[in-house]
């Protein structure tokens, strides 16, 4: 029985967790490039300087004495995102959609007040939300206003696009989209929703939520399959120029679609969730094994890459 | 890639099967040391009277002759000096001073283990010379008496020899022949007369002094005859001329006609050799042994160490096996933990606290922390301050626990002050945040999981065979080892998996 599970898994080409660690993590993604992701702060320098734009920076908080001067800080932005440049898992996003007197909206209408950001930016420097514990920025940066494709699947937040690259090659790809139990946030493990999508078209398939398949969004019911993604082709591009910016062959691109600005990077992720997978129906280890196989020139230039996607995974598979 | 890892573990599993088969094969050790074996309780209790000169009683100990174990000996040698001496395969103990005019109580006890005699190798021995005060003529007569024999193999030589001595003959020789046998045999007696024929057909053979293998309290020794038949010692009981059927029911002391007490200006009275039969551990038997050898793995060996500490040595050894266990469940199943060391520790605080008190503690500890650091979390402290108010409330909780056992004459709960407390903290920490971060179903997972493996290392920690196999052999750790790393290198799918991709499963 299980080893029959086993042999079904290794069928349909998905990928587990143990070889996911060792053969792909392990082997190829150098431990000395895990910094330029771990902190989005380097990664948003770092994609700056390969022309790949992501949401625009006001502020970096590196010191507690910098909170007593938050407001004025602050300027006159309206709205915007508090980050840990750490974080994991997106623990300690605040989004601040606007501001009364003597403190912020929360995204989810809450008012919190101008002291109680304060000390959420004091959390988040002395590392609550940062890996192992250590001492972290925190930053902040434009709120992203999501295009408006996605209106009537999403509850609040802002959803974002996940592309798997494999050696420059995007493989695989999903929305995730925020729900009200995720509390606005896209992380699937939070209960946002990821949606698979086809390769080829950028159009959207089934979606999963928590570990289930589910074709309509849990909070508004509308069908999540068939939208078209904004912008595919660029944001394709701008996951297979990726691996130009940092030496990881197995990455996770996060980006976002935004109304005004058009596609943005988010973040790197050096260890990609293996949930995609199930919101895809489709193995992972398929099409990294095709991706090997694939003829060397193709891998050369990002151009070739994603045309040699838009070509091969014409079917999902 | 996968080479180099496989050759490592290889490399390892070999250390460790080489290590062993050198203990077991030249070093002799139990290949199962928790497997209980049978063996013989020795004792021997004398009174010796001196005179006006220092005494001395020599007696004969069972030495580790032919493959039989000696463990456990104990010497009561009253005011007298004692010392061991080494005479081919004898040993002798010799009991010396000046006794008092009262005399002198000595005695010797040791625990002893019979192998079966094919466990053990022996080289021919040479033939020695005839018995002395044996004549020219005698001898010629003894060879003309097994003449007839010489064609045959020596166990069947011995056979006939022993035949003839109970007067059957076969054959039989010339009667003139024969009475001068007879009157020879009486005069030099039945054990000279063994000797002389064995001696004359080429059959090297010995005097022994010993003890019957039985149960018994006897002030007496018995001496018999051991023949080389090409392959083995045969015993043979002089007074019968009958052969011993093995396993030999002998315990032999001396050999080579050394009798098996002596004693120079006194006598030695009330002698009195008492044998039992016992049942103990191998490795009991490995001990004593262990402790006397000059060979560098038991000189380098666990049982040197002082007896408080192989105590904690013992435990410590199977924590890498809880390891393993935790590599198990997260790696092959998918099972959620808090950490590799979280579950270790717990099963070893579990030794003093008890199974069902150990985790019921733990969890009470875990929810109390929970409760508290969600009420915290309001107040906004600081990353070291909060979880040092952590801290403190853990100490807090185990305080009360400790008092609360002392009140209500719990042991258990005092033993509380064992758990590990900064793994407690940390793991409220982590709880607090999965929760937070994935759900309380994800904590609680967790948590069972930890739980689990602890309960899981506790039972493995607590098996006494195996703390003494490893006792006896460490290296297994680096077969530990080598499946830890097996283990990293399995890329195959966890368990879990099938659950997790189950959904995509069914719909295609």
């Amino acid at each position: 029985m299980i080893l029959k599970g086993f042999r079904w898994l290794r069928n349909v080409g998905v990928l587990g967790m143990n070889r996911r660690n060792a053969e792909y993590i392990m082997r190829l993604n150098p431990r000395s490039s895990f910094p330029l992701v771990d902190d989005k702060l380097k990664t948003k320098k770092l994609a700056e300087a390969y022309q790949i734009p992501t949401p625009p920076l006001y502020r970096v908080i590196e010191r507690h004495g910098d909170l007593a001067r938050l407001e004025e800080m602050l300027g006159d932005h309206q709205d915007f995102v508090v980050k840990p440049a750490r974080g994991t898992g997106g623990s300690g996003i605040v989004l601040v959609t606007g501001r009364t007197e003597g403190g912020f909206i929360k995204q989810s209408g809450e008012v919190i007040p101008t002291r109680d950001l304060a000390y959420h930016i004091s959390d988040i420097l002395s590392g609550i939300y940062s890996l192992e514990g250590l001492e972290d920025r925190a930053f902040l940066e434009a709120l992203v206003r999501p295009d408006t494709v996605f209106d009537a699947v999403i509850y609040r937040g802002v959803p974002d696009i996940r592309i798997i690259v494999y050696r420059g090659v995007p493989v695989m790809s999903m929305v995730r989209l925020p729900t009200r139990v995720s509390d606005g946030k896209a992380n699937l493990h939070r209960g946002a929703v990821g949606v698979g999508i086809n390769m080829r078209t950028g159009a959207t398939l089934s979606g999963v939520y928590r570990s289930g398949v589910v074709t309509h969004h849990p909070d508004t019911d509308k069908p999540l399959t068939g939208i078209q993604v904004p912008h595919w082709e660029t944001m394709l591009l701008f996951a297979a120029r990726a691996v130009d910016m940092i030496n990881l062959a197995f990455l996770g691109v996060d980006l976002v679609i935004d109304r005004d600005r058009g596609p943005l990077l988010l973040e790197l992720n050096a260890r990609p969730g293996l949930q995609i997978q199930v919101a895809n129906q489709a193995g992972l280890l398929r099409r990294l094994e095709s991706v090997d196989k694939a003829p060397p020139e193709i891998l050369a230039r990002p151009e070739t890459r994603v045309a040699w996607v838009l070509e091969t995974f014409a079917t999902p598979f | 890639m996968k080479r180099p890892a496989v050759l490592l573990a290889v490399a390892l599993l070999l250390i460790s099967f080489a290590v062993i088969s050198y203990r077991v094969i030249w070093l002799k050790y139990p290949i199962f040391p928790p497997v209980r074996t049978k063996v013989w309780q020795l004792s021997m209790e004398a009174h010796v009277k001196g005179g006006e000169r220092e005494t001395s009683a020599m007696i004969g100990l069972p030495s580790a002759y032919r493959g039989q174990l000696i463990a456990e000996e104990r010497i009561h040698s009253g005011t007298l000096n004692f010392n061991l001496l080494r005479e081919g395969p004898n040993q002798i103990g010799i009991w010396s001073g000046a006794v008092s005019p009262r005399g002198e109580v000595i005695g010797y006890s040791a625990t002893i283990q019979i192998k079966p005699p094919r466990s053990y190798k022996t080289r021919t021995p040479p033939l020695g010379l005839y018995p002395p005060n044996v004549e020219k003529k005698d001898q010629a007569l003894a060879r003309r008496l097994v003449a007839n024999w010489d064609p045959l193999p020596p166990a069947d030589r011995l056979r006939r020899i022993a035949a003839a001595m109970r007067g059957y003959w076969g054959t039989p020789p010339p009667d003139q022949d024969l009475q001068v046998w007879s009157a020879f045999r009486d005069k030099q007696g039945r054990l000279t007369a063994f000797l002389v024929l064995l001696r004359a057909t080429g059959l090297p053979a010995q005097i022994v002094e010993g003890l019957p293998l039985a149960e018994s309290v006897t002030d007496s020794t018995q001496t018999w005859i051991e023949v080389w038949t090409g392959q083995e010692w045969e015993s043979l009981q002089p007074e019968k001329g009958e052969i011993y059927q093995p396993p030999v029911p002998l315990l032999p002391l001396t050999t080579n006609g050394l009798p098996v007490i002596r004693v120079i200006n006194g006598e030695l009275s009330e002698v009195r050799w008492t044998l039992n039969r016992g049942i103990i551990s191998q490795w009991r038997m490995q001990f004593d042994r262990i402790m006397r050898s000059d060979r560098f793995l038991d000189r380098w060996s666990l049982f040197r160490l002082p007896e408080e500490f192989q105590r904690t040595f013992r435990i410590l050894i199977l924590v890498p096996i809880g390891a393993l266990m935790i590599c198990l469940l997260r790696n092959i199943v998918g099972f959620p933990t808090f950490g590799v060391f979280l579950p270790v520790l717990m099963a070893l605080a579990f030794r003093n606290t008890g199974l069902a008190y150990g985790l019921g503690i733990f969890w009470g500890v875990v929810l109390i922390g929970y409760v508290v650091r969600r009420w915290i979390d309001k107040l906004r402290l600081l990353l070291v301050p909060r979880l040092s108010v952590i801290l403190t409330l853990v100490i807090i909780c185990i305080t009360l626990f400790a008092l609360a056992g002392n009140k209500l004459g719990l042991r258990e709960f005092m033993a509380v002050g064992l758990l590990p407390f900064v793994i407690l903290t940390m793991t409220i920490e982590r709880f607090f945040v999965i929760t937070e971060e994935s759900g309380a179903r994800e904590a609680l997972w967790t948590a069972a999981g930890s739980a689990g493996v602890a309960v899981i290392t506790y039972g493995i920690l607590e098996l006494e065979p195996l703390q003494l196999t490893f006792f006896v052999y460490p290296e297994l750790l680096f077969a530990v080892a080598a499946a830890q790393v097996f283990l990293g290198r399995y890329t195959g799918y966890r368990l879990l998996e099938l659950l997790r991709f189950r959904k995509f499963w069914r719909s295609s």
